[in-house]
């Protein structure tokens, strides 16, 4: 019973990905009525963003010279994208204690959002929150699309 | 649970002589005082006698197994040879115990009331000079017989060691299950001896450090319900619950004031991290930091004028004491390790922290001026230290070599660490004081 239903979404998928790199701005989506469109929009801003995620020294919110190239290219799809709100999901160290990792995750967040924000993505696109060491990982901060409806009101309405 | 005192003033209660024996006894000190624990007995008769009896020999058991508990007191376990008459809880058999090289000694009673309540009288003996340390009594409604023998075992221990017993106390801490990817948390509760557990949150949410209030009628937590961290109170006796401040700030590493009127807590603006303080019922909050980087987990020192703090901004993590309105901030530790998690012992004397080097991590104390640190457990993943009423112990999460997290307790005396019976892993132990 599991089995084929696997199957069936993997065949989806396939075409799905397939289109990706051809996506223009403006360009309607594609029409994969099975596919959610955020992950589409997901996918999309993965591929041509390079990642979604930025990496940090241990201990450091400070931003390499790598996270700063993906964040451009991280801002200049969400400049082609203005009503795609994202939200930067930051994560402390394992070896942090509970809320120093708290603060670190928050302060890796704030520091890639700011940078967006001085690479001119409006405030209001862009929220911040962190994962402390509540999710197993290497330090990092996360770009995600956020679900226009539905799900937890995460982003700022004031920005 | 009631809310309300349990003690009551015992007819003709001695002269205090507590303070006398109070410095018998000091952290570290290697022998333990040998302390008989006879069945307590009651005044009852008949088939209400024979109830009642039942009722003192389970307390009399609870009474041995606190005491066990501690580095201090070594209990002669019941016997039911031992068996006294009503008269002789204040007039006891010196000779006897002096005879099994007891030094201390216990006896008491369970009596019914009219009102279906219990009286439980206790009473603490220096046996070498014959005389009476202590003496309380308590009156409980059935469900809270164990209370009352947390209570009896607290006032033997606070008579022989100066120091506020821990058995009428509660731990808070963070239940955990599930794979490490999708964690499942809710915040738990028990009677320090594990007794009474009980899970306060569903689990549909990630939720961190519980930190109880003083009395433990209050909790303060961080919640992932509103999607970003921030800091709620829930309220233990009648179960509601709200955000402590309103908007959606991400808030977090509340602990409350000495007296319960204030929460000191973290919270971020943009990229940095500051402690504020605000009142445990809403508020304005006053911010008490303003260095760049991280500056949490702030905690009050007993008497409420001071604050211990961790921050980064020395470029690596130390500790900090401020005054508690922010005032003449100075560092305290001065070394290649860092330290965070801070928390002040209920006596004053030490702060426990959680000391780091590279990923090894392990719960040490120092005095509130930075000096005499003394490492206590050996990691290598050991964190966020909770003080005991008493001063004298700590508990705190230990991730085992499996990677799963537990609740360990050890005592300033530098014995083994040993780990709570809990129903799943455990992490984020917070220990309340003595409960009213």
């Amino acid at each position: 019973m599991r089995k084929p239903v696997l199957l069936l979404a993997a065949l989806i998928a396939v075409p799905a990905s397939a289109q990706l790199p051809g996506l223009r701005r403006r360009a309607p989506p594609p029409q994969v009525p099975v596919q959610n469109p955020v992950d589409v929009l997901r996918a999309d801003f993965a591929a041509q963003s390079g990642g979604t995620t930025v990496y940090f020294a241990n201990g450091s919110a400070e931003l390499t010279p790598q996270a700063k190239l993906l964040l451009q290219a991280q801002a200049a799809w969400l400049r082609q994208h203005p009503d795609v709100a994202v939200r930067i999901e930051g994560h402390g160290d394992p070896a942090d204690t509970r809320d120093h990792a708290l603060a670190l995750g928050a302060e890796r967040a704030a520091e890639a959002r700011n940078f967006l924000i001085l690479l001119g993505t409006p405030a209001a696109q862009v929220s911040a929150m962190t994962w402390g060491k509540e999710r197993p990982g290497p330090p990092s901060a996360v770009t995600t699309i956020v679900p226009p409806s539905g799900g937890p009101a995460l982003v700022p309405a004031g920005g | 649970m009631t809310a309300r005192s349990l003690v009551i003033a015992l007819v003709a209660a001695a002269a205090g002589l507590v303070s006398s024996s109070a410095d018998a006894q000091q952290p570290g000190a290697p022998a333990a005082t040998v302390i008989a624990v006879p069945p307590m007995t009651s005044p009852d008769t008949g088939t209400k006698g024979n109830e009642m009896l039942a009722l003192a020999w389970q307390a009399t058991q609870l009474i041995d197994t606190d005491l066990q508990q501690t580095a201090e007191l070594m209990p002669l376990s019941p016997d039911r040879n031992d068996y006294y008459s009503y008269p002789e809880v204040t007039a006891p058999n010196f000779m006897k115990w002096r005879g099994r090289g007891a030094k201390a000694l216990i006896t008491g009673f369970v009596k019914s009331r009219p009102d279906g309540r219990y009286t439980v009288g206790c009473y603490v003996y220096d046996v070498d000079k014959g005389r009476e340390l202590a003496r309380e009594g308590y009156v409980v409604i059935p469900a809270d017989l164990r209370r009352a023998a947390h209570k009896c075992s607290g006032l033997a221990y606070k008579a022989i060691t100066g120091a506020p017993g821990m058995f009428d106390t509660r731990i808070a801490y963070v239940a955990e299950t599930g794979s490490p990817a999708a964690r499942v948390k809710r915040i738990a509760i028990m009677d320090s001896d594990g007794f009474n557990h009980k899970y306060l949150t569903p689990g549909d949410t990630i939720v961190l450090t519980p930190r109880l209030s003083p009395h433990a009628a209050r909790l303060a937590y961080v919640s992932y319900q509103g999607g970003v961290p921030q800091v709620r109170i829930l309220d233990l006796g009648n179960g509601e619950q709200r955000p402590l401040l309103a908007g959606d700030a991400m808030t977090f590493a509340p602990r409350y004031s000495p007296d319960g009127s204030k929460i000191v807590f973290s919270m971020m603006l943009g990229a940095n991290s500051d402690i504020y303080v605000v009142g445990a019922n809403g508020g304005a909050p006053q911010r008490l930091t303003v260095a760049p980087g991280i500056d949490t987990d702030p905690g009050f020192s007993p008497d409420g004028s001071r604050i211990v703090f961790e921050s980064d901004r020395s470029g690596t993590q130390q500790l900090y004491v401020m005054n508690a309105d922010g005032s003449q901030q100075r560092r305290i530790t001065f070394s290649t390790a860092a330290y965070s998690a801070p928390e002040w012992s209920p006596d004053g004397k030490y702060i426990a922290f959680t000391w780091r080097m590279g990923d090894t991590r392990r719960i040490g104390i120092m005095a509130p001026d930075g000096t005499g640190e003394k490492i206590l457990t050996a990691g290598p993943a050991d964190e966020e230290p909770s003080w005991a009423a008493s001063s004298r112990e700590l508990v705190f999460q230990r991730t085992e070599a499996n990677g799963r997290p537990a609740i360990y307790r050890v005592n300033l005396d530098g014995s083994a660490p040993r780990k709570m019976t809990v129903p799943q892993d455990g992490s984020d132990p917070n220990w309340s004081g003595t409960m009213d």
